[in-house]
Protein backbone atom coordinates (compact mmCIF):
# COMPACT_ATOMS: atom_id res chain seq x y z
CA UNK A 1 0.00 0.00 0.00
CA UNK A 2 1.34 3.41 -0.95
CA UNK A 3 1.04 5.14 2.39
CA UNK A 4 -0.26 8.62 2.94
CA UNK A 5 2.60 11.03 3.55
CA UNK A 6 1.10 13.25 6.20
CA UNK A 7 4.17 15.47 6.54
CA UNK A 8 3.97 16.29 2.86
CA UNK A 9 0.20 16.56 2.59
CA UNK A 10 -0.32 19.04 5.43
CA UNK A 11 0.98 22.38 4.29
CA UNK A 12 0.37 26.09 4.06
CA UNK A 13 -0.52 28.54 1.36
CA UNK A 14 0.04 31.82 3.19
CA UNK A 15 -2.61 32.08 5.88
CA UNK A 16 -4.45 29.02 4.58
CA UNK A 17 -3.76 25.57 5.91
CA UNK A 18 -4.34 22.82 3.39
CA UNK A 19 -4.45 19.09 3.50
CA UNK A 20 -3.87 17.43 0.17
CA UNK A 21 -4.72 20.74 -1.47
CA UNK A 22 -8.06 21.16 0.31
CA UNK A 23 -8.67 23.93 2.85
CA UNK A 24 -8.69 22.91 6.49
CA UNK A 25 -8.60 24.80 9.77
CA UNK A 26 -7.23 23.91 13.15
CA UNK A 27 -9.70 24.20 15.98
CA UNK A 28 -9.53 23.07 19.55
CA UNK A 29 -11.96 21.05 21.65
CA UNK A 30 -13.45 24.21 23.14
CA UNK A 31 -14.79 25.34 19.78
CA UNK A 32 -15.78 21.91 18.47
CA UNK A 33 -17.68 21.05 21.61
CA UNK A 34 -19.20 24.51 22.01
CA UNK A 35 -20.57 24.32 18.47
CA UNK A 36 -22.01 20.84 19.01
CA UNK A 37 -23.61 21.84 22.30
CA UNK A 38 -25.05 25.06 20.87
CA UNK A 39 -26.64 23.16 18.00
CA UNK A 40 -27.97 20.36 20.18
CA UNK A 41 -29.35 22.72 22.82
CA UNK A 42 -31.01 24.98 20.27
CA UNK A 43 -32.27 22.56 17.63
CA UNK A 44 -32.41 19.18 19.39
CA UNK A 45 -32.42 16.27 16.92
CA UNK A 46 -32.15 18.68 13.97
CA UNK A 47 -28.92 20.02 15.48
CA UNK A 48 -27.58 16.48 15.87
CA UNK A 49 -28.41 15.84 12.21
CA UNK A 50 -26.69 19.04 11.16
CA UNK A 51 -23.42 17.99 12.82
CA UNK A 52 -23.72 14.47 11.34
CA UNK A 53 -24.55 15.64 7.81
CA UNK A 54 -21.94 18.43 7.74
CA UNK A 55 -19.21 15.99 8.76
CA UNK A 56 -20.42 13.39 6.26
CA UNK A 57 -20.55 15.83 3.32
CA UNK A 58 -17.16 17.38 4.06
CA UNK A 59 -15.23 14.12 4.43
CA UNK A 60 -16.98 12.43 1.52
CA UNK A 61 -15.75 15.11 -0.85
CA UNK A 62 -12.26 15.30 0.68
CA UNK A 63 -11.71 11.57 0.86
CA UNK A 64 -12.92 10.99 -2.69
CA UNK A 65 -10.31 13.46 -3.85
CA UNK A 66 -7.62 11.76 -1.76
CA UNK A 67 -8.55 8.29 -3.02
CA UNK A 68 -8.21 9.65 -6.55
CA UNK A 69 -4.56 10.40 -5.78
CA UNK A 70 -3.91 6.89 -4.42
CA UNK A 71 -5.37 4.61 -7.06
CA UNK A 72 -2.89 1.86 -6.18
CA UNK A 73 -4.86 1.25 -2.98
CA UNK A 74 -7.32 -1.38 -4.07
CA UNK A 75 -8.86 -3.17 -1.13
CA UNK A 76 -11.70 -1.61 0.84
CA UNK A 77 -9.94 -2.43 4.08
CA UNK A 78 -6.75 -0.66 2.97
CA UNK A 79 -8.80 2.35 1.97
CA UNK A 80 -10.41 2.46 5.38
CA UNK A 81 -7.03 2.03 7.04
CA UNK A 82 -5.81 5.09 5.16
CA UNK A 83 -8.89 6.97 6.35
CA UNK A 84 -8.12 5.84 9.91
CA UNK A 85 -4.61 7.20 9.54
CA UNK A 86 -6.06 10.52 8.40
CA UNK A 87 -8.42 10.52 11.37
CA UNK A 88 -5.50 9.97 13.72
CA UNK A 89 -3.24 12.50 12.06
CA UNK A 90 -6.01 15.11 12.17
CA UNK A 91 -6.09 14.75 15.94
CA UNK A 92 -9.55 13.17 15.74
CA UNK A 93 -8.52 10.01 17.57
CA UNK A 94 -8.27 6.32 16.83
CA UNK A 95 -10.75 4.32 14.81
CA UNK A 96 -10.50 0.69 13.78
CA UNK A 97 -12.53 -1.48 11.51
CA UNK A 98 -14.06 -4.70 12.83
CA UNK A 99 -16.18 -5.50 9.78
CA UNK A 100 -16.53 -3.73 6.44
CA UNK A 101 -18.43 -4.31 3.23
CA UNK A 102 -20.62 -2.51 0.70
CA UNK A 103 -23.61 -3.05 2.98
CA UNK A 104 -22.00 -1.46 6.01
CA UNK A 105 -19.79 -2.52 8.87
CA UNK A 106 -18.74 -2.25 12.47
CA UNK A 107 -16.21 0.27 13.78
CA UNK A 108 -14.67 0.87 17.17
CA UNK A 109 -13.07 4.03 18.49
CA UNK A 110 -11.19 3.57 21.75
CA UNK A 111 -10.49 7.31 21.94
CA UNK A 112 -11.45 10.40 20.01
CA UNK A 113 -11.23 14.18 20.11
CA UNK A 114 -14.93 14.74 20.70
CA UNK A 115 -15.07 12.32 23.64
CA UNK A 116 -11.97 13.84 25.24
CA UNK A 117 -13.31 17.35 24.64
CA UNK A 118 -16.85 16.67 25.81
CA UNK A 119 -15.77 14.91 29.00
CA UNK A 120 -13.25 17.68 29.77
CA UNK A 121 -15.87 20.40 29.36
CA UNK A 122 -19.16 18.81 30.40
CA UNK A 123 -18.49 15.40 31.92
CA UNK A 124 -20.69 12.39 31.30
CA UNK A 125 -23.81 12.75 29.17
CA UNK A 126 -26.92 10.55 29.13
CA UNK A 127 -26.92 9.73 25.41
CA UNK A 128 -24.20 8.90 22.85
CA UNK A 129 -22.66 12.07 21.46
CA UNK A 130 -20.14 11.26 18.71
CA UNK A 131 -22.29 12.76 15.95
CA UNK A 132 -19.25 14.10 14.14
CA UNK A 133 -17.62 10.65 14.08
CA UNK A 134 -20.85 9.00 12.87
CA UNK A 135 -20.99 11.43 9.95
CA UNK A 136 -17.31 10.93 9.27
CA UNK A 137 -17.70 7.14 9.04
CA UNK A 138 -20.72 7.49 6.72
CA UNK A 139 -18.79 9.86 4.42
CA UNK A 140 -15.71 7.62 4.32
CA UNK A 141 -17.76 4.55 3.36
CA UNK A 142 -19.67 6.53 0.75
CA UNK A 143 -16.33 7.58 -0.75
CA UNK A 144 -14.95 4.02 -0.68
CA UNK A 145 -18.06 2.49 -2.30
CA UNK A 146 -18.77 5.46 -4.56
CA UNK A 147 -22.14 6.29 -3.03
CA UNK A 148 -23.88 9.61 -2.48
CA UNK A 149 -24.53 11.44 0.80
CA UNK A 150 -27.17 9.68 2.88
CA UNK A 151 -26.57 6.21 1.43
CA UNK A 152 -25.42 4.86 4.78
CA UNK A 153 -26.77 5.40 8.24
CA UNK A 154 -24.50 5.15 11.26
CA UNK A 155 -25.68 4.35 14.74
CA UNK A 156 -23.49 4.73 17.80
CA UNK A 157 -24.37 1.75 19.99
CA UNK A 158 -21.86 2.45 22.75
CA UNK A 159 -20.20 5.74 23.62
CA UNK A 160 -17.44 6.78 25.99
CA UNK A 161 -19.37 10.00 26.66
CA UNK A 162 -21.87 7.85 28.55
CA UNK A 163 -18.95 5.97 30.10
CA UNK A 164 -19.04 2.86 27.92
CA UNK A 165 -15.63 1.26 27.38
CA UNK A 166 -15.32 2.23 23.70
CA UNK A 167 -17.38 4.02 21.10
CA UNK A 168 -18.98 1.42 18.83
CA UNK A 169 -20.54 2.32 15.49
CA UNK A 170 -22.78 0.15 13.34
CA UNK A 171 -23.23 1.11 9.70
CA UNK A 172 -26.13 0.00 7.54
CA UNK A 173 -27.56 0.97 4.18
CA UNK A 174 -30.16 3.61 4.90
CA UNK A 175 -33.75 2.59 4.39
CA UNK A 176 -36.41 4.97 3.15
CA UNK A 177 -37.37 7.18 6.08
CA UNK A 178 -34.06 6.88 7.97
CA UNK B 1 10.72 43.16 20.62
CA UNK B 2 8.24 42.65 17.80
CA UNK B 3 6.33 39.39 17.66
CA UNK B 4 7.85 37.04 15.10
CA UNK B 5 4.79 35.30 13.66
CA UNK B 6 6.94 32.86 11.70
CA UNK B 7 8.26 31.29 14.88
CA UNK B 8 4.68 30.73 16.07
CA UNK B 9 3.57 29.30 12.72
CA UNK B 10 6.55 26.98 12.75
CA UNK B 11 5.69 25.80 16.27
CA UNK B 12 2.06 25.12 15.29
CA UNK B 13 2.92 23.31 12.07
CA UNK B 14 5.53 21.16 13.78
CA UNK B 15 3.46 20.63 16.92
CA UNK B 16 0.38 19.65 14.93
CA UNK B 17 2.36 16.74 13.53
CA UNK B 18 2.86 15.27 16.98
CA UNK B 19 0.19 12.86 18.14
CA UNK B 20 0.05 11.00 21.35
CA UNK B 21 -0.97 7.36 21.30
CA UNK B 22 -4.70 8.15 21.45
CA UNK B 23 -4.60 10.18 18.23
CA UNK B 24 -5.10 13.46 20.07
CA UNK B 25 -3.00 16.56 19.37
CA UNK B 26 -2.21 18.34 22.63
CA UNK B 27 -0.76 21.71 21.64
CA UNK B 28 -0.64 25.16 23.23
CA UNK B 29 -2.64 23.85 26.19
CA UNK B 30 -5.61 22.61 24.13
CA UNK B 31 -6.60 19.50 22.17
CA UNK B 32 -6.24 20.46 18.55
CA UNK B 33 -8.02 19.00 15.53
CA UNK B 34 -7.62 19.59 11.81
CA UNK B 35 -10.68 19.42 9.59
CA UNK B 36 -12.29 20.84 6.48
CA UNK B 37 -13.35 24.48 6.63
CA UNK B 38 -16.46 23.40 4.72
CA UNK B 39 -17.62 21.54 7.82
CA UNK B 40 -17.39 24.60 10.05
CA UNK B 41 -19.00 26.88 7.50
CA UNK B 42 -21.85 24.46 6.90
CA UNK B 43 -22.55 24.23 10.63
CA UNK B 44 -22.71 27.99 11.04
CA UNK B 45 -24.57 29.03 7.93
CA UNK B 46 -27.05 26.15 7.87
CA UNK B 47 -27.75 26.68 11.58
CA UNK B 48 -28.54 30.30 10.78
CA UNK B 49 -30.79 29.20 7.92
CA UNK B 50 -32.61 26.65 10.09
CA UNK B 51 -33.44 29.31 12.66
CA UNK B 52 -34.98 31.43 9.85
CA UNK B 53 -36.95 34.15 11.62
CA UNK B 54 -34.57 34.00 14.59
CA UNK B 55 -31.52 35.10 12.58
CA UNK B 56 -30.18 37.45 15.23
CA UNK B 57 -30.52 34.69 17.84
CA UNK B 58 -28.51 32.31 15.64
CA UNK B 59 -25.88 34.97 15.11
CA UNK B 60 -25.66 35.72 18.84
CA UNK B 61 -25.36 32.01 19.71
CA UNK B 62 -22.59 31.42 17.19
CA UNK B 63 -20.64 34.48 18.31
CA UNK B 64 -21.13 33.49 21.94
CA UNK B 65 -19.88 29.94 21.29
CA UNK B 66 -16.81 31.37 19.58
CA UNK B 67 -16.16 33.97 22.27
CA UNK B 68 -16.29 31.37 25.05
CA UNK B 69 -14.01 29.18 22.99
CA UNK B 70 -11.58 32.00 22.21
CA UNK B 71 -11.50 32.95 25.88
CA UNK B 72 -10.69 29.40 27.04
CA UNK B 73 -8.44 28.60 24.09
CA UNK B 74 -6.19 31.63 24.35
CA UNK B 75 -6.06 31.34 28.13
CA UNK B 76 -4.79 27.80 27.52
CA UNK B 77 -2.42 29.11 24.86
CA UNK B 78 -0.86 31.75 27.10
CA UNK B 79 -0.43 29.27 29.94
CA UNK B 80 1.18 26.63 27.75
CA UNK B 81 4.84 25.74 27.79
CA UNK B 82 4.97 26.53 24.05
CA UNK B 83 3.88 30.12 24.77
CA UNK B 84 6.39 30.35 27.62
CA UNK B 85 9.21 29.11 25.42
CA UNK B 86 8.39 30.63 22.05
CA UNK B 87 6.16 33.66 22.46
CA UNK B 88 6.83 35.11 25.90
CA UNK B 89 10.43 36.08 25.11
CA UNK B 90 9.02 38.33 22.32
CA UNK B 91 6.53 40.09 24.59
CA UNK B 92 7.57 43.40 26.11
CA UNK B 93 4.20 44.74 27.22
CA UNK B 94 0.76 43.33 27.92
CA UNK B 95 -0.64 44.54 24.58
CA UNK B 96 1.91 42.46 22.65
CA UNK B 97 -0.07 39.38 23.68
CA UNK B 98 -2.71 40.29 21.08
CA UNK B 99 -0.08 40.15 18.33
CA UNK B 100 0.93 36.74 19.66
CA UNK B 101 -2.69 35.54 19.68
CA UNK B 102 -3.19 36.82 16.11
CA UNK B 103 -0.14 34.88 14.98
CA UNK B 104 -1.58 31.72 16.56
CA UNK B 105 -4.91 32.34 14.75
CA UNK B 106 -3.00 32.80 11.48
CA UNK B 107 -1.14 29.55 12.12
CA UNK B 108 -4.44 27.75 12.76
CA UNK B 109 -5.66 28.81 9.29
CA UNK B 110 -8.35 31.22 10.48
CA UNK B 111 -7.14 34.12 8.31
CA UNK B 112 -4.48 36.79 8.28
CA UNK B 113 -5.31 38.91 11.33
CA UNK B 114 -3.74 42.32 11.82
CA UNK B 115 -4.24 44.63 14.77
CA UNK B 116 -5.26 48.00 13.30
CA UNK B 117 -5.94 49.84 16.52
CA UNK B 118 -5.70 49.10 20.21
CA UNK B 119 -6.75 51.50 22.93
CA UNK B 120 -5.91 49.63 26.13
CA UNK B 121 -9.02 48.71 28.06
CA UNK B 122 -11.30 50.32 25.48
CA UNK B 123 -11.13 49.34 21.84
CA UNK B 124 -9.55 46.73 19.61
CA UNK B 125 -9.83 46.82 15.83
CA UNK B 126 -8.73 43.70 13.97
CA UNK B 127 -8.62 43.40 10.20
CA UNK B 128 -8.75 39.97 8.62
CA UNK B 129 -7.90 39.07 5.07
CA UNK B 130 -8.76 35.59 3.89
CA UNK B 131 -11.18 34.68 6.68
CA UNK B 132 -12.33 31.15 5.82
CA UNK B 133 -15.83 32.05 6.96
CA UNK B 134 -16.22 34.87 4.44
CA UNK B 135 -14.63 32.73 1.70
CA UNK B 136 -16.93 29.81 2.51
CA UNK B 137 -20.02 31.99 2.54
CA UNK B 138 -19.20 33.47 -0.87
CA UNK B 139 -18.63 30.02 -2.36
CA UNK B 140 -22.04 28.72 -1.36
CA UNK B 141 -24.44 31.63 -1.04
CA UNK B 142 -25.26 34.96 -2.61
CA UNK B 143 -23.64 38.10 -1.30
CA UNK B 144 -24.52 38.62 2.35
CA UNK B 145 -26.37 41.58 3.83
CA UNK B 146 -24.38 41.44 7.07
CA UNK B 147 -21.05 40.16 8.40
CA UNK B 148 -20.65 36.37 8.41
CA UNK B 149 -17.42 35.79 10.32
CA UNK B 150 -19.02 34.75 13.59
CA UNK B 151 -16.01 32.82 14.83
CA UNK B 152 -13.54 35.66 14.31
CA UNK B 153 -16.00 38.15 15.75
CA UNK B 154 -16.30 36.14 18.96
CA UNK B 155 -12.56 35.65 19.13
CA UNK B 156 -11.95 39.41 18.82
CA UNK B 157 -14.13 40.02 21.88
CA UNK B 158 -12.37 37.21 23.73
CA UNK B 159 -8.94 38.71 23.18
CA UNK B 160 -10.03 41.92 24.91
CA UNK B 161 -11.71 39.90 27.69
CA UNK B 162 -8.42 38.15 28.39
CA UNK B 163 -6.39 41.34 28.50
CA UNK B 164 -8.76 43.75 30.19
CA UNK B 165 -11.60 41.72 31.70
CA UNK B 166 -11.69 40.36 35.24
CA UNK B 167 -9.25 37.61 36.05
CA UNK B 168 -9.90 34.30 34.26
CA UNK B 169 -12.50 32.75 34.29
CA UNK B 170 -14.63 35.71 35.42
CA UNK B 171 -13.98 38.08 32.52
CA UNK B 172 -15.68 36.48 29.52
CA UNK B 173 -18.14 38.78 27.68
CA UNK B 174 -16.77 41.95 29.32
CA UNK B 175 -16.23 43.01 25.71
CA UNK B 176 -18.23 42.34 22.60
CA UNK B 177 -17.33 42.78 18.97
CA UNK B 178 -19.14 43.61 15.80
CA UNK B 179 -18.05 43.09 12.23
CA UNK B 180 -18.61 46.30 10.35
CA UNK B 181 -16.80 45.19 7.19
CA UNK B 182 -16.96 41.69 5.70
CA UNK B 183 -15.87 40.20 2.39
CA UNK B 184 -19.07 38.15 2.37
CA UNK B 185 -21.00 41.40 1.83
CA UNK B 186 -18.60 42.75 -0.75
CA UNK B 187 -16.05 44.61 1.36
CA UNK B 188 -12.38 44.27 0.55
CA UNK B 189 -11.58 42.69 3.90
CA UNK B 190 -13.26 41.84 7.18
CA UNK B 191 -12.90 44.13 10.17
CA UNK B 192 -13.97 43.67 13.77
CA UNK B 193 -14.32 46.25 16.52
CA UNK B 194 -14.40 45.10 20.14
CA UNK B 195 -15.59 47.45 22.85
CA UNK B 196 -16.95 47.16 26.38
CA UNK B 197 -20.25 45.27 26.42
CA UNK B 198 -23.25 47.31 27.51
CA UNK B 199 -24.13 46.72 31.20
Amino acid sequence: MRSLNWQKKLGRDGHRVKFSGRPVAMHCHHYNINLQKTLEDTLGEQGVQLVYRSSEEAILEDFKSILGQYDSIKSDKSKFEMAGLMFQNSGMGIIRVEALGPDGGLFVSPSNHHVTGWLAKHGRRPTPGCHFVRGWIAGILEAIYDRTVGYYTVEEQECKMVRDGDCVFVVKVAQYGD
Amino acid sequence: MAIDGNKIIHAVMEGSRIRESKGIIPLFGVYLSIFSTRYYNNLSFEFEKMLKGRKSEAEALLVRAAQECGYATFQGVRNSWEWEEIVKPMIDRKEDQIEGFSAVAFAFGWGDLKVRKLIPGETLVIRATGSYEASGYLEKYERAQSGKCYMLRGVTGALMDLLYGKEYPEGCFTFSAHEHLCRAKGDEYCEFIAQKSPD
